[in-house]
């Protein structure tokens, strides 16, 4: 439940920065949640899984609204990719999940660094 | 689950607790997360040119990156608001996205067409402005600066300005210039707005700047630039040191040694200039050619003009089958996705025209008005003149011009480079023009597209023009690219006339490089009145496929026989088709425009067939004779025989020709010169078989049977290795095929190569393989039953995601037209699409 809580509000704070203009907000949204998250392992799976939905979103949108086949099929001609349309779509999810987990990771890592060898965590008053 | 949670179930540490050490592990996964992090973040936010990856954030992002262009293929009914309307505006979209363009005000009309070609062409527009003003290496790197150099050294950003500069304000061409430039800054915003810009500015990361006047002019410089600017006389200055003044002199002669077909037969008023003196090489001048000629073979196709192929005619109405007037065009120029042409209507108080225009200019350079309609091919005159400048080690930094020591003006240009630092780069002018080269000697180059013109006003002048008189009269003003502009009107007249400047030089040889001391100046042009032209012929059929225009009667020197003009088969097999007995149609102009016949093939294949006749030959060599002797001379997909001729005349200019140039080490490539030595070889094998040049140095004493036969032995053992042994199944479309190249040179976004009929003789031109040059736009006119009609190879859109990205490339190939329909009749046509523009 609280993963589902994480990615849900994580990727709807990401997925509003992306509708912005703000292609890498999911890496920022990511770093907090990793900094405050308690489990490294959830706070990456919800940081890749908010950055994934934060750029799939709006491409399934678009898909919906305009069809991006013939988009994804030039993308992938441009690319070197000839008749290869899955491409350009992996490649964008792909940029959209990284941008997410490495936030996540990093924000998780910095909290480590504030966590005692015994896995405690402490606080500055 | 918050990390505040987390704490109140822990106890906290006192304040005072040393702080503990993080553990090697947490290091270690930090450290790792900054690596991968940085890693990351670097290609989200930054390009790397090196391995020519966009910054990947920006360029794939689902909201504002490449992904747009699903949404900017759409095309839908809507309202737009622009800047700077007066009036509304309709634009009408035909199904295949042809434009209509109806504006209440000439000002509102030039501005929506800006709006409209910057819609679907932007990025297209802006390649073209920055190829023109050397700015290329800004946005693609380094790659592109040799191009850049050689622009800014050539002149057309200073051309330009000029050409701005000089517009007076009463001119109507100032008007359309600073509307349509208004139109395309509105489109520019509201693509930066909407995040619809071209997919390729996304991807090479950078924005368009706001669109001027100039720019428009620099898209007309650019073509006038890939059209006549010409290193011929570096080519001939290397023959004649090369090969020898001798076979220069008779291979490469002024006037064609073969049969043309002029246009302009006569007769011609007395020149008022000095006749050409005849060839002998100043020696000590060709010396600095090599190392100009080989720069300017480095740089970037089209940026050196290489012979043009190009056909229009028309057929008085006394010969038409309607009664009304014909006439046909198809320039032929390189076929690009996006191409070359955008297809539109301009309906205005002033302006009723329809036909092609270029995208960044505001007229229709092809098409026809309510009146009259034209088409153009190049004229292929010399326009370029190489000059080399006089200077001495104790007059440094002068050159030596009408008995004075001058200096060279300078011009300072900075380079910005992608990825790169910025390059200086500083052009010298003489009086002749820019210095383009000092490796050797110091070379400068008079070229016609120098010379500041007003042709965009000549073109709408055109646009406007009711009947011959207007038409011509608007021509007067033409420079360049010199051209012939070809007329048919709504009462059956019809006319040809080669505009353009005819540079005439006081003395010398002006096919080579000439010195730059005075004497061999350029003094002037060949007045209007003299320039080849004719109307209303009474043959009732006129014609140009860029041959010769006039005979060897006329007075003025124009240019040579070799690489200035066509070697005329295209021009003869109109005449031809055109001179039949009986009337002709509006589908007569269309099969004749892709008419497959080879004309040369027809006097040749012939005299190859008697040198054989009594030659022993294998089975392979019976089957090809057996094609051959059945052939039409048509160069079809399904031929057989059109593959052994292709190739043929090929091996027999290789068998005649590849021995003198191994002996002498000509520096000059065969494949630069071929047409110049087709019409020798054509001529000395029909009527002078024993020409010297059968026999180079090493093969022995020779005739031209001697080499045909060697010619054809070889080249059917070598089309066995190529199709394999089976001579029925060498079929022309295994040979020979044609390609749209993207005009970004991204090789996914081409077209093809695909099967395809014709070659360099045919009217249905397709020179080489695989063809990438050809008609780029189709024109046919009927004014007896008032019917248009025209496509050219691709669509209106650059978008390769919209539908209107090839459309019209089937019809194209199929040699199909579609109809031209007028603003009126497009409105109302089912699946029209309709904007409103408001102000």
């Amino acid at each position: 439940m609280r993963l589902y809580t994480a990615v849900l509000l994580a990727a709807l704070v990401a997925l509003a920065g992306v509708l912005l203009g703000l292609w890498w907000a999911p890496f920022p949204v990511a770093l907090v949640l990793g900094a405050v998250a308690v489990r490294a392992r959830v706070a990456l799976t919800a940081g890749a899984l908010a950055g994934l939905l934060a750029w799939l979103l709006p491409l399934a949108v678009a898909h919906e609204r305009y069809g991006v086949g013939p988009a994804a099929s030039s993308l992938a001609a441009i690319m070197g990719f000839d008749r290869r349309p899955e491409v350009p779509v992996v490649l964008t999810l792909l940029v959209g999940t990284l941008l997410g987990l490495t936030g996540a990771w990093l924000g998780s890592g910095a909290r480590g660094l504030t966590r005692s060898p015994s896995g405690d965590s402490f606080r500055h008053q | 689950m918050t990390a505040a949670t987390t704490v109140a179930e822990r106890p906290a540490v006192q304040a005072r607790a040393p702080r503990p050490r993080p553990s090697q592990w947490a290091l270690i996964n930090v450290a790792m997360a900054i690596l991968l992090s940085a890693t990351v973040l670097f290609v989200a936010f930054f390009p790397l040119t090196a391995a020519g990856l966009p910054a990947l954030g920006p360029a794939f992002n689902p909201v504002t990156g490449a992904w747009t262009m699903a949404a900017d293929a759409r095309d839908t009914d809507r309202t737009m608001h622009l800047d700077g309307l007066q009036e509304p505006v309709a634009v009408y979209l035909e199904k295949n996205g042809t434009a209509h363009v109806k504006a209440q005000t000439d000002h509102d009309l030039f501005l929506a067409t800006g709006y409209v070609h910057a819609r679907f062409r932007l990025f297209q527009m802006d390649l073209m402005r920055r190829q023109g003003a050397g700015r290329l290496s800004q946005v693609v790197g380094k790659a592109a600066l040799d191009s850049d150099r050689f622009e800014l050294q050539l002149g057309l950003l200073r051309t330009a300005q000029l050409e701005w500069q000089h517009l007076e304000a009463s001119d109507p061409s100032r008007d359309a210039l600073l509307a349509y430039a208004h139109g395309v800054n509105d489109r520019i915003e509201e693509a930066r707005r909407t995040h619809e810009l071209d997919v390729m500015f996304t991807l090479l990361g950078y924005q368009p700047e706001p669109w001027t006047p100039i720019d428009s002019l620099l898209i007309k410089g650019d073509m006038t630039q890939t059209l006549n600017f010409t290193d011929t006389p570096l080519v001939m200055a290397l023959l004649m040191k090369s090969l020898g003044a001798d076979l220069t002199n008779e291979w490469f002669p002024i006037l064609p040694p073969n049969q043309q077909a002029p246009y302009d037969p006569g007769p011609y008023p007395p020149a008022s200039v000095a006749p050409i003196a005849p060839m002998s090489p100043p020696a000590p001048l060709l010396t600095g050619a090599e190392p100009l000629h080989d720069r300017l073979a480095a740089l970037p196709a089209g940026l050196i003009a290489h012979g043009g192929a190009s056909n229009n005619w028309a057929v008085a109405g006394a010969k038409s089958a309607s009664g009304g007037a014909l006439l046909a065009g198809d320039p032929h120029l390189h076929l690009t996705l996006p191409a070359i042409w955008y297809q539109l209507s301009i309906d205005s108080p002033t302006y009723h025209a329809a036909g092609v225009s270029i995208p960044g200019t505001p007229v229709v350079l092809i098409g026809h008005n309510e009146h009259i309609a034209w088409s153009l091919t190049d004229a292929q005159n010399q326009q370029t003149f190489f000059y080399v400048e006089k200077e001495d080690p104790a007059h440094p930094n002068l050159y030596f011009w009408n008995g004075q020591w001058r200096e060279y003006t300078s011009i300072a240009y900075d380079i910005p480079v992608l990825g790169g630092t910025t390059q200086h780069l500083k052009v010298r002018w003489s009086v002749h023009g820019p210095v383009i080269s000092e490796r050797g000697q110091t070379t400068s180059v008079w070229w016609a597209g120098n010379l500041p013109s007003q042709d965009l006003g000549v073109l709408l002048a055109i646009d406007r023009a009711s009947n011959w008189r207007e038409f011509r009269d608007a021509l007067r003003g033409w420079l360049s690219p010199t051209h012939n502009f070809v007329y048919a009107d709504d009462r059956g007249n019809i006319g040809l006339i080669s505009a353009g400047y005819y540079p005439q030089v006081a003395k010398g040889q002006p096919w080579l490089p000439m010195p730059g001391t005075g004497e061999f100046d350029v003094t002037g042009t060949i007045p209007f009145d003299q320039i080849p032209q004719d109307y209303n012929p009474a043959a009732g059929y006129i014609w140009s496929a860029n041959q010769r225009q006039v005979t060897s009667d006329y007075p003025y020197y124009i240019g040579t026989a070799s690489n200035f003009f066509d070697p005329g088969y295209r021009a003869n097999e109109i005449r031809r088709v055109l001179s039949a007995p009986g009337k002709r149609s509006a589908g007569d102009m269309q099969a004749l425009q892709t008419d497959t016949r080879d004309f040369l093939a027809a006097e040749i294949v012939p005299v190859l067939l008697q040198s054989l006749a009594k030659e022993k030959l294998n089975a392979g060599e019976t089957a090809a004779v057996a094609a051959l002797k059945s052939w039409d001379f048509r160069m079809e997909t399904d031929s057989v025989a059109a593959t052994i001729w292709w190739y043929f005349w090929g091996w027999y200019m290789s068998e005649t020709f590849q021995p003198w140039w191994k002996s002498r080490a000509v520096k000059v490539d065969m494949g630069e010169v071929f047409d110049g030595l087709g019409q020798g070889l054509e001529t000395w094998t029909l009527h002078n078989p024993d020409n010297r040049a059968f026999s180079a140095p090493g093969v022995g004493s020779r005739t031209a049977p001697d080499a045909q036969r060697k010619a054809f032995h070889k080249l059917i053992g070598d089309l066995a290795k190529l199709y394999g042994p089976d001579p029925s199944t060498w079929t022309y479309g295994r040979a020979h095929g044609r390609m749209l190249e993207n005009l970004a040179e991204v090789k996914g976004l081409s077209y093809g190569p695909r099967a395809d009929r014709g070659d360099a003789n045919t009217p249905l031109a397709a020179g080489g393989y695989p063809s990438t040059h050809g008609p780029s736009w189709r024109m046919v006119v009927d004014w007896g039953s008032r019917t248009f009609s025209g496509v050219y190879p691709g669509g209106q859109s650059e978008n390769p995601a919209s539908d209107w990205y090839t459309n019209r490339v089937d019809t194209w190939w199929s040699g199909d037209l579609d109809p031209m329909v007028s603003v009126d009749e497009a409105a109302g046509a089912a699946g029209v699409r309709t904007w409103s523009l408001r102000a």
